[in-house]
C-alpha cells in the first residue's frame, strides 16, 4: 500500500525547487515580458501590441509556415524511413544485430556535429555530394546546397532525417516485436496477403508506438536549434529560419526581448497542444 | 520464390539504408586524415593518399582551445548527470510511495515540462544568471541541463522503483530504518540500472546542446565542445581536417554511451508504452 504521510513532499520537494527556479520562474518572465519589456519598466508598459505585431509581420509569418513545413516534412519522413527499415529488420534478416547497430548510429551522434559534416560534404567544390554527382554525370558545375535559397531547405531536412530517423525506428522495431505471432498466422490461415496483414495486423497493433513516436518527434523537430545553426544560422536570406532560430536572433542578436518572448510564446504554446496527448497517455500508467 | 524475391529486396533496401548511414561517418573520418592540402584538391579524394593524424587531430589538440571545451563538456555534463539522477530518484521514490494532494496535478507539470521549448526559457533564464553573477559560469549550465533532464530521470526511475515491491522498504521502517534510510539502502542498490541509464542520458543531452551553451557562456575558456566546434565552422575560412578532427572526437563518447543505452531510452521516452 502507499502511504498517505507527508514526507511524500520531502522527497519531490528537490526536483519541484529546480523545476521552479529553472523552468517555472524564467517560464513566467518570458510570458510577462511578451506583454511588457519587464527588465527596465516592470510591468508598468503592459500592452498586446507584440502580439498584433506578430500577426502582421511577415518575418514571423514566414518562419511559421517554414517551421510548419519543416516539421512536418522531417517527422514524415523519419516516420517512413524509420517504419520500412524497422519492417525490414524485424523479418527474416541475416546479421540482424549488426544492421541495427549501424541502423542507430547517426542518431547517436549530437546533432550539431551532423550538421558539421553534413555542411562539410555539401561543401561545392571540395565536399563528396557534388564529387559523387559529378561522377554519376548528373551534374555539370558544382551545385551551392548551402548557400541557394531553393535548395537550403531540402538540403538541411535530408541532414536532419539522416541523423533524426533512427529513433522512430527504434520504437517502431520494438512495437513490431510485441506483436503476437499468433496473430499473423491466423492471418495466414484466413488468406491474408502480405499487404492485407501489413493493413490488418501489422498497423493496428503499431498504432499507439507510432503515435508517441510521432508526437515525440514533433516536438523535438520543433526545437530543433544546433543542427540548423551550425549549417546556416537560419539563412541564406531567411531561407532556413525557423521559430526557434528566429527567436534566439531576436533576442540574442537584436535584443528585442519583448518581441522574441512573445515570438517564444506562440512555440510554446503550439508544443503544448502538440504534446497534451503525450502527457495523458503517459500518465494512463500511473 | 515469391518469398525468396522479397527476401532479396529486403536486403538490397538494407544495403542502401547502409551506405546512406555509414557515407558521413566514411567522409568525417577521411576528411580527419586528410592535409589541408588536399581538401582542397579538384576533384576531392575518397580516401587520403597519405592518413595523416598530424593535419587534423594534432592541431585541433595543439593549436586550438579544443581541449578545454573537452574538458568543460564533460565538468558539466558529468555533473549535471548526477544531480539530474539523484534529485530524479528522490522523486521518483516520491511518486512511487507516497499519495498526497496534488499528486496527479504535479505528475502532469513533471511531464508538461519536457515540452517548453529552450529559446523561451533561456533568455530570461540568462538575465537571471547575469543578476546572480552566474553568467559565463560552469554552474550556471550545470543548473539548466540538470534540470531539462530531471522530468525525464524522474519518471523514468519512478518506473523502476514500482518493481521493487513496497515490502522491501516497509520491512526496513519496521527494523527502524528512517523513509530516507530505507530508500538510501534498501531501494537504491535495487534500480542501479535505471540510474545508470539516466546517467547516461542526462550526460548525453548536455553534450549535444548547443543553445544553452551558446546564450550562457561569452568566453572561449567556457565553450563546450559543440559550441566550441560551431564558432571553428564560422570563421571565414573553415579547415575542414582540424574541424572533423574535433568532430570525430566530440562524437565519440555520445555514441558509445548511446549503443549501451538503447533500450533503456525506449523505454523512458514513450513511458512504458513499449513494453519489452
Amino acid at each position: 500500500m502507499k502511504s498517505k504521510s507527508l514526507s511524500g513532499y520531502w522527497f519531490i520537494l528537490p526536483c519541484f525547487i529546480l523545476l521552479l527556479g529553472v523552468l517555472g520562474v524564467p517560464m513566467v518572465m518570458a510570458l510577462l515580458n511578451s506583454f511588457a519589456p519587464i527588465w527596465t519598466k516592470g510591468l508598468s508598459g503592459f500592452t498586446f501590441a507584440y502580439y498584433r505585431k506578430l500577426f502582421v509581420d511577415p518575418v514571423f509569418l514566414n518562419s511559421l509556415i517554414r517551421t510548419v513545413y519543416f516539421v512536418g516534412t522531417t517527422v514524415a519522413l523519419h516516420l517512413v524511413l524509420g517504419l520500412g527499415v524497422a519492417l525490414a529488420l524485424n523479418s527474416a534478416v541475416r546479421a540482424r544485430r549488426f544492421f541495427r547497430v549501424i541502423a542507430i548510429l547517426p542518431w547517436t551522434v549530437p546533432d550539431v556535429i551532423a550538421g558539421l559534416v553534413w555542411a562539410c560534404m555539401y561543401d561545392p567544390l571540395s565536399g563528396i555530394l557534388n564529387e559523387l554527382l559529378h561522377r554519376l554525370r548528373l551534374i555539370a558545375s558544382p551545385v551551392e546546397w548551402l548557400a541557394n535559397p531553393t535548395l537550403v531547405m531540402p538540403s538541411v531536412i535530408l541532414a536532419d532525417v539522416w541523423r533524426g530517423y533512427p529513433f522512430v525506428m527504434l520504437v517502431l522495431l520494438a512495437g513490431l516485436q510485441t506483436i503476437p505471432r499468433e496473430q499473423y498466422e491466423a492471418a495466414r490461415v484466413d488468406g491474408a496477403s502480405a499487404i492485407q496483414e501489413f493493413l490488418y495486423v501489422t498497423l493496428p497493433n503499431l498504432k499507439p508506438m507510432i503515435a508517441i513516436a510521432t508526437i515525440l518527434d514533433m516536438i523535438w523537430q520543433t526545437r530543433r536549434f544546433g543542427l540548423i545553426w551550425v549549417m546556416t544560422e537560419g539563412g541564406p536570406a531567411r531561407a532556413t529560419e525557423i521559430l526557434s532560430v528566429l527567436a534566439y536572433r531576436q533576442y540574442f542578436k537584436f535584443f528585442n526581448f519583448e518581441y522574441a518572448s512573445a515570438i517564444s510564446v506562440v512555440l510554446a504554446l503550439f508544443l503544448l497542444l502538440i504534446g497534451i496527448p503525450y502527457i495523458r497517455m503517459v500518465s494512463q500508467r500511473v | 520464390m515469391r518469398a525468396f524475391g522479397t527476401r532479396v529486396l529486403v536486403h538490397l533496401f538494407l544495403f542502401v539504408v547502409l551506405v546512406f548511414n555509414l557515407m558521413p561517418f566514411f567522409w568525417m573520418i577521411s576528411t580527419s586524415l586528410k592535409t589541408d592540402a588536399e581538401v582542397h584538391m579538384i576533384p576531392p579524394s575518397w580516401w587520403p593518399r597519405t592518413p595523416t593524424l598530424e593535419e587534423g587531430y594534432g592541431k585541433v589538440l595543439m593549436w586550438t582551445n579544443f581541449p578545454r571545451y573537452f574538458f568543460n563538456s564533460t565538468v558539466v555534463s558529468l555533473s549535471a548527470a548526477l544531480i539530474s539522477t539523484l534529485v530524479g530518484a528522490l522523486a521518483g521514490y516520491g511518486f512511487s510511495r507516497f499519495y498526497f494532494r496534488g499528486r496527479t496535478f504535479l505528475i502532469g507539470v513533471l511531464l508538461a515540462s519536457q515540452m517548453l521549448p529552450g529559446v523561451l526559457l533561456v533568455g530570461p533564464y540568462f538575465k537571471m544568471l547575469v543578476r546572480i553573477g552566474l553568467y559565463d559560469s560552469h554552474l550556471g549550465l550545470i543548473l539548466a541541463f540538470s534540470t531539462l533532464t530531471l522530468p525525464f530521470s524522474a519518471w523514468l526511475l519512478k518506473g523502476f522503483i514500482d518493481t521493487v515491491p513496497h515490502e522491501l522498504d516497509e520491512a526496513a521502517l519496521l527494523d527502524g530504518c528512517t523513509r530516507l534510510q530505507a530508500f538510501v539502502r534498501v531501494v537504491f542498490p535495487l534500480i542501479t540500472p535505471g540510474m545508470v541509464a539516466t546517467i547516461i542520458f542526462a550526460f548525453l543531452l548536455a553534450w549535444g546542446d548547443l543553445l544553452w551553451a551558446l546564450c550562457l557562456t561569452t568566453t572561449d575558456a567556457m565553450a563546450t565542445v559543440t559550441l566550441g566546434l560551431s564558432r571553428l565552422v564560422t570563421q571565414f575560412r573553415v579547415i575542414w581536417p582540424q574541424l572533423m578532427a574535433g568532430a570525430v572526437i566530440a562524437a565519440f563518447p555520445p555514441m558509445i554511451l548511446y549503443l549501451l543505452l538503447q533500450n533503456y531510452l525506449v523505454k523512458g521516452l514513450t513511458g512504458g508504452a513499449v513494453k519489452e
